[in-house]
C-alpha cells in the first residue's frame, strides 16, 4: 500500500473526488434537455487519469461503469497535444465507444503545466442520425446505418468552441435543438468538474492528489481482493443466450469461463458465438464494461468503483465474436443485449465460487415504440414504452423486486405516470399490475413482471417497432432456482387471431382499438424451490403473486 | 399580564416552549419529551412555563390567545412503522401502483437487498370496478357489487384506516365520493383518506402514496391532537390551538387531522419558520438554515426572505407529494462514528452512535470515536460545561477511543481528531452544495444560519468550504423552532389539474380556474380566521417532452391582460432558465396544475430579544443569569481561568482554554449571554451558550449584533489572503 499520504488526507481527497462527480451529475440532470437524460438519467460521470484509469465515478447507469477507461485510452491515443481549454468528443464503438447514441465529452484537467485528469461526461442521445429515429434499428447490417460515427474530435480548441463542428453534428441528428442542448449540458458539467478539480490541486498540490489517488486505488484493490480471496478457487463456466438476432439466427450463446485463483479472476468470453449481422453485437468497450458490471454486482456495493477495485479482474475475449464485433458491424443494442447475457453468464459461472453473492437473473429489455396521430389534437406522436418493467432476480437477501427493470438499469429507470400517458397520448391502460406466476420459483422467488393491456385509441392506423430480447429465454434462476417466465407480448386486433410480437420488428401495423397484451418477464428464483418456506408460499398465494398451483 | 401566545416544539429529547406576551416579553421553558404520549411532556412544559410566569396553569391558559404546536406524531409513526393497518380501494387492474414505485430502486449496485414492504400489503389493496378517462368522463361506472365485495374484505381485515384512490379522480371525484359515503355508512369507525381530497392532482403514484401515508398516520395524529386539545380545554385554554404543517404554515386541529400526511415535517418546519423570522429581523433575504443534531444535519433554504418549498419529498422511503418545506437531511452529526474499512479507508458516518451508547465521551460504553469525541479532544467542547453542565463528558473515554483509532491509522490523537472534524465538515458542506445546486442558486451569496446544538462547532468551517462569507448564530438557537412557530401564518392550499382537459388553455379559462380555486381557499381560511387574507397563485408547468414539472409563482401577473397565457408561459420560461440555465421558448408548454394558497397573516410578533429569559436555570431574573461571575466559573474547574477585561474595550472573556487551530492555541472562551451588542472578537475564539458552542478560526471576526447574536465574517471575505 502506498504510504506517501496519510489516511486522513487520502480520505479527504477521496471524499472530494466523489463529491465532484456527484455535483457534476446533479448539474447534468438539471441542465440536460432531453427526457432520456433528465428523467431516465441515462448518463454517467467519471474522472479518469491520463492512463485511462477510472479515478471516480458517480453511481448512475451500471452498464457504463467500466466503459469510460477505454474511451479515455482512445482519446489519449488520438491526441498527444492536449491543451488547457480543449474539449474532446467521441462516440464511435470502434474508437473506444460503446454504441453510437452514447456521446462522451472529455475536458482535460491540468495542475499547472501538467495534465493529470479528464472530467468525463457520457450521455445517451435521443437521436444520433442513421436510418431510424433513436438509433435502434433491427434492420441494420452495418454501423453506418445506425447513425453518425464520431471518432475522438477536438470540439473546443484551447478554449475556443468549434461551432462549425457542432453545426455539422447537429445537422446530422433529427432534433438538432435537443442535441445542442444536451451537448452544452455535457460540456458544462465537465467544465464544472474541471473547476473543482483545479481547486483540489490548488489545495493539496497535484503530486499529493496523485499519491492519494494511488493510495485510493490500493485501498479499493485491497478491499476487493479480501472479498475475492474468500471465494472458492477453480475454473467455472456459465452461459446465457440471446433469443435471436432478428436476422435468422436463434439462441446466440454467450459463454464465460471464469478462472478464480487466490484473489485474481480471469473472465474468458472467447467461446461465445460468432458475431452477427445485426445490432446485437457488442463493441469491445461495452463487453469490458459488462464484465466489470457483473463483478461490481458480486463484490460489496459500497466499494468505490475505480481502477483499483477492478484490478483483480482480467478479461479475455476474441474479436469476431458476438461480444466483440469486428469494425463495421452494427452494435446499437449492445448496452442492453448482449450486456445482460454477458453479466448473466459471468454471475452463473461465479455462483459456483461465491454462491451467497450470486443473485438470480434480472429481466431483459423488450421495448415498443408507437407512432401515430392523436385524434384529440390532430398531432402526431411517438410513444416509447417504459411501463411493464420486468422483475428483478432473487438473492440470498430475499425475493426479487417486482416491476423493477433489467441487469443494466436495476431500478434506475422511472416509467412515469399512467394518468399522464393517457392524458398526453391516445392510449388507455386497461390493466397495469403485477403478473402472477411470472417470477421464477425458488427458496427466494423472482420478482414479478407486469401485465399490461394497452388499448390504442387512435382514429387512424398507427405503426409500432420493437427492439429487445427475452421472449424465448427468461431471466436465469440461480443455485436451483427456476428461470423467470420470459416476456410474452401479443397484439390483439378485432377479427384477427392474436399476433405474437417478436422482439426485433419494424413497421407493425396497429389498427384503432387494437390492444397490446404485454406480459413482461419475471426475475429468476434463487435456491431450490423445495427450500421455500411454507409461510412464504402461503403469503404468495394470499397476495395473489402465485396461483395456488402456479409458479414459473 | 396581557394575552399570551405559546409555541411548543416537541423534539427528540426536549420539548421546547416559548411564550410571548403582548409587550414582547418572552419566556422559555424546556421539559423532557415523552415519546409514548408527547402530550405529557407538553403539559409538563406548560406547567413549567406557568411557574415561570408566576401563574397557575389554568390562569395562564385562560390568558392564552393562541398555542402553536409542532408535532412529531406522524413523523414517528412513519419512521418507526407504527402507523395504522390500512386497506386501499383502487381502480381494478391497477392495484400495484404503490408497490411498483414507478420502477425505481436506490443503491444501484446493491442487488442483494429485499424489496421494502409497502405500507399496504397486496391482499389489502383491493381493486374496484370503475374507470374514468383523463377528461373526467366515465368509461366504466362504479360497480356496486365490486364495491360490496371490497367493503366485505375490509370488514374482515379489521383495519383502522382506508385509503381510496381511483385513476383520474383528480378530475372527477364522483366515484371516490360515492365510495367514501358507503364507507362512512358501513364502517363508521375507520379513518378514511380520499385521494381527490388529499391531493387532487394528476400522477397516480404520487397521489396514491400520499393518500396511503395520510391513512397510515391519520388515526394516530387525530387521536393525539384530539386528546391534547381536550386536555388544554379542560385546563382552561380559551384561545386557538394551531398545528404547524410541513409547508411551514399552520392550521387548526381538525384540518391537521384530516390532512395528517401534511404534518410529517411539522417539527422541523418550526425551525424553518424561525429561520425565516431571523431573516426578517436581520434584514437578510438569503439564508441557509443549518441545524446539526446527533445523527443528522438538516439543511433548508431561505431565498428572498421565503422558505423554499418542494413537492418532491417523502419520508422513510414513502412518497409524500404534498408541498412541503424543502429540508434535506444529511447523515452527519455529533454521533457520527469514525471507522476504518477493510482497505484501510477512513470514514466518518453515516453510522451513528445514536443516543445509546452515544459518543465515547458519554461514558456509556461507546468504543469508536464519534464527531463529538473529536470536538472534545480538539478543545472545541468543554467536558464540564456540555449542555450547560447537565451532561459532563468523560474526557478519558474519548481519549481511549481516539487513541485506539489513531494507532490503527498510525497518526497522532490530534491528527485523528482533526481528520474526523474535517471529514464531517466536508459531508455537511456537500449537503448544502447539492441543495443550492438543485435550486439553481450560488451558496456564496447566502449567509449560513447556525442553529441546533451542534451547528456552531462546524458552521464556520462548513461555510469556509463553500466560500460562504458570513455565519450568523442566534442566541436562542436551541429554541428557534418553538419561537419561529409563533411567526407562522395560517395557510391553506388548493390545487387543480388542468392537463387532459383537451384543447388549449385560454386566458379566460385560466382566469376561471384560478378564481374558483381562490374562492375555495378563501372560504376555507375564513372559517379558521377573521383577519385579512391574501392569496398566492402558482402553476406547475413543463415542457411537452419533459416528465417533471416546475412550480412557478405567478405573483406579478396582470390577470386581465389579453395575452395572459403567454405571460404565464413566460414566467415558466424564466423560472426554467433560473433553475436549469436555459429556456426553450419555441417549445410547447404544458400547464399541469394550478395552485392557490390562502394565507392569513397573524399580527406580527412584538419582539425584543433583549427581554428573553433563557430556558434553563432557575427563576432568576435576566441580570443574574447574565452576570459574568458567580456560578459560571464552577463550570470550568480544571481548564478555565478567570481573566480581567481586555484593555481594548472588548467584553471580557469568561475563560481561556487550549484548543486546536493549526496547532494548539490558548484561546478565549466567551459566554454568549454576557456579550454586549457591538462587541467584536477576532478568532480563534470559542463562544459558549447553554446548549451550543461556536468556534471561529484565525482571521475570522465575530461581531455581536443588536439582537445579541453572533454575526461572523469569515477571513476569506475580509482579505484576499
Amino acid at each position: 500500500m502506498s504510504s506517501a499520504v496519510d489516511p486522513i488526507t487520502r480520505s479527504v481527497v477521496e471524499h472530494r473526488l466523489s463529491s465532484i462527480v456527484t455535483e457534476m451529475g446533479e448539474a447534468m440532470l438539471r441542465t440536460s434537455y432531453s427526457q432520456i437524460l433528465n428523467s431516465s438519467r441515462d448518463f454517467s460521470i467519471a474522472i479518469t487519469d491520463t492512463q485511462g484509469r477510472l479515478v471516480a465515478q458517480a453511481d448512475h447507469i451500471p452498464v457504463h461503469v467500466g466503459a469510460l477507461p477505454w474511451a479515455t485510452k482512445a482519446v489519449e491515443e488520438r491526441f498527444r497535444d492536449v491543451a488547457p481549454g480543449d474539449v474532446i468528443l467521441m462516440n464511435d464503438p470502434y474508437h473506444g465507444g460503446s454504441h453510437l447514441p452514447d456521446l462522451t465529452a472529455f475536458v482535460p484537467v491540468f495542475d499547472g503545466e501538467t495534465r493529470l485528469f479528464w472530467a468525463v461526461v457520457r450521455a445517451h442521445q435521443s437521436d444520433i442520425g442513421g436510418s431510424t429515429y433513436g438509433g435502434y434499428n433491427p434492420g441494420a447490417t452495418e454501423i453506418w446505418q445506425e447513425g453518425l460515427r464520431i471518432p475522438p474530435i477536438r470540439l473546443h480548441e484551447a478554449g475556443r468552441p468549434r461551432d462549425d463542428l457542432v453545426d455539422l453534428l447537429a445537422l446530422n441528428t433529427r432534433n438538432g435543438r435537443d442535441f445542442r442542448g444536451d451537448l452544452a449540458a455535457m460540456v458544462g458539467a465537465a467544465h464544472l468538474g474541471e473547476r473543482r478539480l483545479g481547486r483540489l490541486f490548488a489545495e493539496f498540490g497535484g503530486a499529493t492528489v496523485m499519491d492519494a489517488v494511488a493510495s485510493i486505488f490500493d485501498a479499493a484493490e485491497q478491499r476487493t481482493r479480501a472479498i475475492v480471496a474468500e471465494w472458492e478457487d477453480g475454473v467455472f463456466e456459465g452461459e446465457a443466450f440471446l433469443d435471436d438476432d432478428g436476422h435468422g439466427r436463434q439462441d446466440l450463446r454467450i459463454h464465460a469461463r471464469v478462472t478464480k485463483r487466490g484473489s485474481d479472476i480471469t473472465i474468458d468470453l472467447s467461446d461465445s458465438d460468432e458475431q452477427s449481422t445485426s445490432f446485437v453485437n457488442s463493441s469491445h468497450a461495452n463487453m469490458q464494461s459488462a464484465c466489470m458490471m457483473a463483478f461490481a454486482f458480486l463484490i460489496d456495493p459500497d466499494i468505490p468503483k475505480n481502477a483499483g477495485s477492478f484490478r483483480p479482474v482480467t478479461v479475455v475475449a476474441r474479436e469476431g465474436t458476438i461480444v466483440w464485433a469486428e469494425p463495421g458491424r452494427p452494435v446499437t443494442m449492445c448496452t442492453s443485449h448482449p450486456s445482460n447475457e454477458i453479466v448473466e453468464a459471468i454471475v452463473k459461472a461465479l455462483s459456483q465460487s461465491c454462491p451467497a453473492r450470486a443473485m438470480a437473473g434480472w429481466g431483459r429489455r423488450f421495448r415498443i415504440a408507437l407512432q401515430g396521430e392523436d385524434p384529440r389534437t390532430g398531432r402526431s406522436f411517438i410513444w416509447h414504452m417504459f411501463h411493464a418493467r420486468p422483475g428483478g432476480g432473487a438473492s440470498v437477501a430475499g425475493d426479487g423486486w417486482s416491476s423493477i427493470g433489467e441487469w443494466h438499469t436495476v431500478g434506475g429507470l422511472k416509467f412515469g405516470s399512467v394518468e399522464f400517458a393517457e392524458a398526453r397520448f391516445p392510449l388507455h391502460f386497461r390493466r397495469h399490475e403485477f403478473d402472477p406466476d411470472s417470477g421464477g420459483d425458488g427458496r427466494h422467488r423472482g420478482g414479478l413482471g407486469v401485465a399490461l393491456d394497452l388499448v390504442v385509441e387512435t382514429a387512424e392506423p398507427a405503426l409500432a417497432n420493437t427492439a429487445g430480447d427475452g421472449a424465448r429465454h427468461g431471466a436465469c434462476g440461480m443455485l436451483g432456482g427456476h428461470d423467470g417466465r420470459p416476456h410474452a407480448y401479443r397484439l390483439l386486433s378485432a377479427g384477427q387471431p392474436p399476433r405474437t410480437l417478436r422482439t426485433k420488428e419494424v413497421g407493425i401495423a396497429v389498427r384503432p382499438g387494437d390492444v397490446f397484451e404485454v406480459r413482461s418477464g419475471g426475475g429468476g428464483g434463487w435456491g431450490p424451490p423445495s427450500e421455500r418456506s411454507a409461510a412464504a408460499r402461503a403469503r404468495d398465494v394470499a397476495e395473489d403473486l402465485v396461483a395456488a398451483q402456479g409458479g414459473a | 399580564m396581557t394575552s399570551l401566545r405559546i409555541g411548543i416544539d416537541v423534539g427528540g429529547t426536549f420539548t421546547d416552549l416559548v411564550a410571548v406576551d403582548a409587550d414582547g416579553r418572552t419566556l422559555f421553558a424546556k421539559s423532557p419529551s415523552t415519546p409514548q404520549d408527547p402530550s405529557i411532556g407538553v403539559m409538563a412544559g406548560l406547567d413549567e412555563l406557568a411557574r415561570r410566569h408566576g401563574l397557575p396553569l389554568g390562569e395562564m391558559l385562560a390568558r392564552t390567545e393562541r398555542i402553536v404546536h409542532g408535532t412529531t406524531v406522524a413523523t414517528n409513526a412513519l419512521l418507526e412503522r407504527k402507523g395504522a393497518r390500512v386497506a386501499l380501494l383502487t381502480t381494478e387492474g391497477h392495484r400495484d401502483v404503490l408497490e411498483m414505485r414507478e420502477g425505481l430502486k436506490d443503491a444501484r449496485y446493491d442487488l442483494r437487498v429485499a424489496p421494502p414492504a409497502p405500507l399496504v400489503p397486496r391482499r389489502l389493496r383491493l381493486g374496484v370496478r370503475e374507470r374514468l378517462r383523463p377528461d373526467g368522463t366515465v368509461e366504466t361506472a362504479l360497480d356496486e357489487a365490486s364495491l360490496d365485495a371490497a367493503i366485505a374484505a375490509i370488514r374482515a381485515a379489521d383495519v383502522a384506516a382506508v385509503a381510496v384512490c381511483y385513476l383520474h379522480a383528480y378530475k372527477n371525484p364522483a366515484h371516490e365520493i360515492a365510495t367514501v359515503e358507503r364507507l362512512a355508512r358501513e364502517l363508521p369507525d375507520v379513518y378514511v383518506s380520499r385521494s381527490s381530497d388529499v391531493l387532487p392532482q394528476i400522477k397516480e403514484y404520487e397521489r396514491l402514496s400520499t393518500t396511503v401515508v395520510n391513512a397510515y398516520v391519520g388515526p394516530a395524529v387525530r387521536r393525539y391532537l384530539t386528546n391534547l386539545e381536550r386536555r388544554l380545554r379542560d385546563g382552561g385554554l380559551a384561545g386557538n390551538l394551531f398545528i404547524i404543517l410541513s409547508h411551514g404554515g399552520m392550521a387548526p386541529v381538525d384540518e391537521a387531522g384530516r390532512l395528517a400526511a401534511a404534518t410529517v415535517l411539522s417539527g422541523p418546519a418550526g425551525g424553518v419558520a424561525g429561520s425565516r423570522r431571523c431573516a426578517q429581523l436581520l434584514g437578510i433575504g438569503d439564508l441557509i438554515p443549518f441545524d446539526v443534531g446527533g445523527t443528522s444535519t438538516d439543511i433548508s433554504l431561505i431565498a428572498g426572505g421565503e422558505a423554499a418549498l418542494s413537492s418532491e419529498r417523502g419520508l422513510a422511503g414513502e412518497r409524500i407529494a404534498l408541498r412541503s418545506l424543502d429540508i434535506a437531511s444529511v447523515a452527519a452529526g455529533g454521533g457520527s462514528l469514525a471507522q476504518l474499512d477493510a482497505g484501510g479507508g477512513f470514514h466518518v458516518g453515516p453510522e451513528s452512535a445514536g443516543a445509546v451508547p452515544g459518543p465515547a465521551c458519554y461514558g456509556q460504553g461507546g468504543a469508536a470515536p464519534a464527531v463529538t469525541d473529536a470536538n472534545l479532544l480538539l478543545g472545541y467542547l468543554d467536558a464540564a460545561t456540555f449542555l450547560g453542565g447537565r451532561r459532563p463528558l468523560d474526557l478519558a473515554a474519548a481519549e481511549r477511543a481516539m487513541d485506539a483509532m489513531a494507532e490503527r491509522l498510525r497518526l497522532t490523537r490530534d491528527q485523528t481528531a482533526l481528520g474526523i472534524h474535517r471529514l464531517i465538515n466536508l459531508k455537511m458542506a456537500d449537503g448544502i452544495r447539492l441543495m443550492t445546486l438543485r435550486r439553481g442558486v450560488d451558496p456564496r451569496r447566502f449567509a449560513l444560519l447556525s442553529f441546533g446544538g451542534g451547528a456552531g462547532l462546524h458552521a464556520v468551517e462548513v461555510a469556509r468550504e463553500l466560500e460562504i462569507p458570513r455565519v450568523i448564530v442566534p442566541t436562542v438557537a436551541s429554541v428557534l423552532s418553538a419561537w419561529g412557530m409563533l411567526a407562522s401564518d395560517l395557510r391553506y392550499e388548493v390545487s387543480r389539474t388542468h392537463v387532459g382537459d383537451g384543447g388549449a388553455m385560454t386566458g379566460a379559462r385560466m382566469q376561471d380556474v384560478f378564481a374558483e380555486l381562490e374562492r375555495q381557499a378563501r372560504a376555507r381560511l375564513t372559517a379558521w380566521f377573521d383577519g385579512a387574507i391574501r392569496t398566492e397563485r402558482s402553476a406547475e408547468m413543463r415542457y411537452g417532452e419533459q416528465v417533471f414539472e416546475i412550480d412557478v409563482a405567478l405573483g406579478d401577473i396582470d390577470w386581465q391582460a389579453p395575452d395572459l397565457v403567454a405571460r404565464v408561459e413566460e414566467c415558466f420560461h424564466r423560472r426554467h432558465e433560473d433553475l436549469y440555465t436555459y429556456a426553450s421558448r419555441g417549445q410547447e408548454v404544458v400547464f399541469v396544475n394550478a395552485r392557490v394558497a390562502a394565507v392569513g397573516a397573524v399580527p406580527t410578533l412584538e419582539h425584543d430579544p433583549k427581554r428573553w429569559t433563557p430556558a434553563f436555570g432557575q427563576d432568576h431574573a435576566r441580570g443574574e443569569v447574565l452576570r459574568p461571575d458567580g456560578d459560571s466559573t464552577k463550570n470550568h474547574p480544571a481548564r478555565a481561568q478567570r481573566e480581567p477585561p481586555a484593555p481594548d474595550g472588548e467584553a471580557p472573556a469568561t475563560a481561556r482554554r487550549r484548543a486546536y487551530f493549526d496547532g494548539w492555541r490558548d484561546v478565549p472562551v466567551h459566554r454568549m449571554e454576557t456579550l454586549a451588542p457591538g462587541a467584536a472578537f477576532d478568532g480563534p475564539a470559542i463562544f459558549e451558550a447553554e446548549t451550543t458552542t461556536v468556534v471561529i478560526g484565525e482571521g475570522d471576526r465575530a461581531t455581536v449584533n443588536e439582537l445579541g447574536w453572533l454575526d461572523i465574517a469569515l477571513r476569506s471575505s475580509l482579505s484576499p489572503a
